[in-house]
């Protein structure tokens, strides 16, 4: 798979900010590294998946192309307890007989099982508007991944900052 | 839901409902949900015992079916939205890793007015 120049830069500005915070293990300058570091790289964007991550994302789509919109995945920015973390998914996509919302998959890229939770539905729930609480074992991107009848995959992404891992 | 034993389960719906509303549906599940990484006191392992599947039906056909891991919540919640269209018993079916199904059902009956 061919990545855009730009998701190279990104991973490419990413892997220095991991390397400028390795070499400084602790104290205030390693801080300041970081945050002369973090503003590069868009807070909006999740990290680029790891091998499992890739896997799952690839099965999930079935190749499709993986485009961001149209998924809202609301969840705390700090869940101060990994044990117990709200998701919220919601789409303003049609869920009628002819064109509706048919899975919905939520992915948790460092989870000991990544594939966390998938969700099959039919016109007859009339809406997407999911909600339930899930375990986190730490900080990480979470991915909700929206399969569509007529094909489409979407893609909705938030960051969590977990205090205490949910996972053991 | 600590005192409940595994599997008791809920599912609210609104007290009035209207033909074609679309109404939250809201569930509880009574289970631990051990992921198999935890020890116990005696530093035993404890298996894996989880929720694996849900199936929702709606006056006998499927609406939805969820797919989990040990990574949903202890006592899981799920809710999600449904179509009042017609007045039919919603019934939910959870299934354990061990095989155990729970089941729990309401009636969608419309307001009369």
């Amino acid at each position: 798979m061919a990545y855009s120049s730009e998701t190279a830069r990104r991973a490419f500005l990413r892997s220095c900010a991991a390397a400028a915070a390795g070499l400084v293990t602790s104290g205030p300058l390693a801080e300041r590294l970081l945050a002369a570091t973090v503003p590069l790289v868009d807070p909006e964007d999740p990290e680029v998946p790891n091998e499992e991550v890739a896997r799952i994302l690839k099965r999930v789509s079935g190749g499709r192309p993986i485009r961001r919109g149209h998924v809202s995945l609301d969840m705390p920015l700090v869940a101060e307890d990994g044990r117990v973390v709200p998701v919220i998914i919601e789409t303003d996509l049609p869920m009628t007989a002819e064109q509706y919302v048919k899975a919905v998959h939520l992915i948790v890229d460092h989870n000991p099982d990544a594939h966390l939770a998938a969700f099959y539905l039919t016109p007859a729930l009339g809406k997407v508007s999911i909600s339930t609480r899930i375990k986190m074992k730490r900080t990480t991107w979470v991915r909700a991944i929206l399969e569509t009848s007529s094909g489409d995959v979407w893609a909705g992404y938030s960051r969590v900052l977990v205090s205490l891992n949910g996972c053991g | 839901m600590m005192t409940l034993k595994i599997g008791e389960a809920r599912i609210k719906v609104p007290d009035r409902i209207n033909r074609g509303d679309l109404i939250t549906v809201n569930s509880i599940v009574s289970h631990p949900m051990d992921t198999g990484f935890f020890r116990d006191a005696e530093g035993d392992t404890i298996p894996a015992y989880f929720i694996k599947q849900v199936v929702v039906t709606y006056g006998g056909a499927e609406v939805a079916r969820f797919e989990w891991t040990s990574g949903v919540s202890r006592d899981p919640v799920v809710s999600f939205t449904l179509k009042a269209e017609r007045e039919a018993p919603l019934t939910m079916v959870w299934t354990d890793n061990k095989g155990a199904a729970f089941k729990q059902s309401v009636n969608i009956s419309f307001a009369s007015t």
